[in-house]
């Protein structure tokens, strides 16, 4: 029988190994699942480098959650929240922002880890997300920052995965700047 | 301008900003508020000269030389090894003032023009290529009147031209002030000048650089935001512009 789990590992797979960006419309209600399906994803992937930057929830919400993400060679985490909630624990495998405010020093990790990455790997990036950036920032800045990334990634080869999660009052204008991306998935509970 | 003429900071963005790097022989004039980055600046410039084979002198007047040291240390750029083997020269102005016999507080046009002859002995002795004084506002405070610190910056100028080598002159300005100096005099001895600032956006403050001046070479006058960290040192990346 195929899950919801299986059926979002296809499409990422799908979605992402052949467009440059891909924006992901994502229902609050399938968050987790879609988390797992890529988490799962990026795991059966060991040759690619990944860096998932997360502002939805901090890293050690995460690695709770989902396993010991130590052992992903593979992925690196930016982290922008934990440090803004209090949490100050350190991880070898997570840079951590001071405040998802500082989006220059965000870009500049983003792209100081990805330099040590060779040349000849494929790369990938994933926003974790655009909709929870907008709570700690101004529109207009979170717009200005993901063209600055869009840019800098296609200049440098990098997949990216931005995603967006709905809720009722989901804004419209940040629906629109997700269709800056090649590809736009939106989850639905109807993939299985 | 040749390779050769330019003085490479180390600083990948800095020196993309100024075709390259400094033109050699120019002083600096590194302005900011405190904790605006001016000292860390300074330290990785010099550090990153001596990894180049230039060895450097860092001659400081409101820091202790231990505090100095301890804040470095948590720099990856920081490399003792350099301090040990004399390519990164570390000098409190306040001790070789106690050992010429000065009052460390104030200063005659004398005793400043005895620290200036030292600060070019021990720069000629080193054959040195990089100097960085922190901070000129300081070294200034202790003279007395308006004509001393005149006639002093001048000669420090003049001093500096002579000795050929890339100077970095931090000056301290007040927090959200867009003036160069505490004077009014410092930049005009300035080939170049770089500011620091700080901009808030929701509640948290942002470090910023921008290349006010560089004579001698097509530079950029963009804002950027500064990072320091422990790994990277300064960074710089493009400011956004939208307002907060």
């Amino acid at each position: 029988m195929v899950t919801l789990i299986d059926s979002l590992k296809e499409r990422i797979s799908n979605a992402v190994t052949v467009n440059q960006s891909v924006g992901i419309l994502l229902p609050g209600n399938n968050y987790t699942e879609f988390i797992q399906a890529l988490l799962e994803f990026i795991r059966v992937r060991p040759q690619d480098a990944w860096v998932y930057v997360s502002v939805t929830k901090p890293y050690e919400n995460i690695a709770k959650q989902f396993g010991d993400l130590s052992n992903y060679k593979n992925l690196k985490f930016i982290d922008c929240i934990s440090r803004a909630s209090g949490i100050s624990k350190t991880y070898p495998n997570c840079t951590f922002i001071e405040s998802p405010t500082m989006l220059e020093k965000l870009g500049l990790e983003i792209t100081n880890t990805f330099k040590e990455v060779d040349e000849n790997v494929s790369k990938y990036l994933v926003i974790d997300s655009l909709s929870t950036l907008i709570i700690y920032n101004d529109l207009d800045i979170v717009t200005e920052f993901f063209y600055q990334l869009a840019n800098k990634t296609r200049a440098r080869n990098i997949h990216s995965m931005s995603l967006v999660i709905e809720e009722e009052d989901t804004n419209k204008y940040l629906n629109k700047l997700i269709y800056l991306n090649d590809k736009i998935l939106k989850v639905r509970d109807s993939f299985i | 301008m040749a390779e050769d003429n330019l003085c490479k900071t180390g600083i990948e963005e800095l020196d993309l900003q100024v075709s390259g790097g400094i033109p050699t022989g120019s002083t600096v004039l590194m302005v900011g508020s405190s904790g605006s980055g001016k000292t860390t600046l300074c330290m990785q410039f010099l550090i990153n000269g001596a990894k180049l084979g230039e060895r450097g002198v860092f001659f400081t007047i409101t820091e202790p030389l231990f505090k100095l040291t301890k804040n470095m240390e948590g720099f990856k750029f920081y490399d003792k090894k350099l301090i040990e083997s004399g390519m990164v020269n570390l000098i409190d102005l306040r001790i070789i003032s106690e050992r010429l016999g000065l009052n460390t507080e104030k200063y005659s046009i004398e005793d400043a023009a005895a620290l200036l002859d030292v600060l070019r002995d021990i720069a000629d002795e080193l054959n040195v290529k990089r100097l960085a004084i922190d901070s000129i506002t300081a070294l200034c405070y202790r003279l007395q009147t308006k004509e001393m610190i005149r006639d002093f910056i001048f000669k420090l100028g003049s001093s500096l031209a002579a000795m050929k080598c890339t100077t970095f002159l931090t000056s301290e300005v007040p927090p959200r002030t867009f003036q160069y100096s505490q004077y009014g005099i410092e930049e005009f001895i300035a080939d170049g000048i770089i500011f620091l600032g700080d901009i808030e956006r929701k509640g948290d403050l942002i470090r910023t650089f921008q290349i006010i001046k560089m004579r001698g070479i097509p530079h950029s006058r963009t804002k950027f935001a500064m990072s320091i960290s422990s790994k990277d040192g300064v960074e710089l990346a493009p400011l956004l512009k939208s307002k907060a």
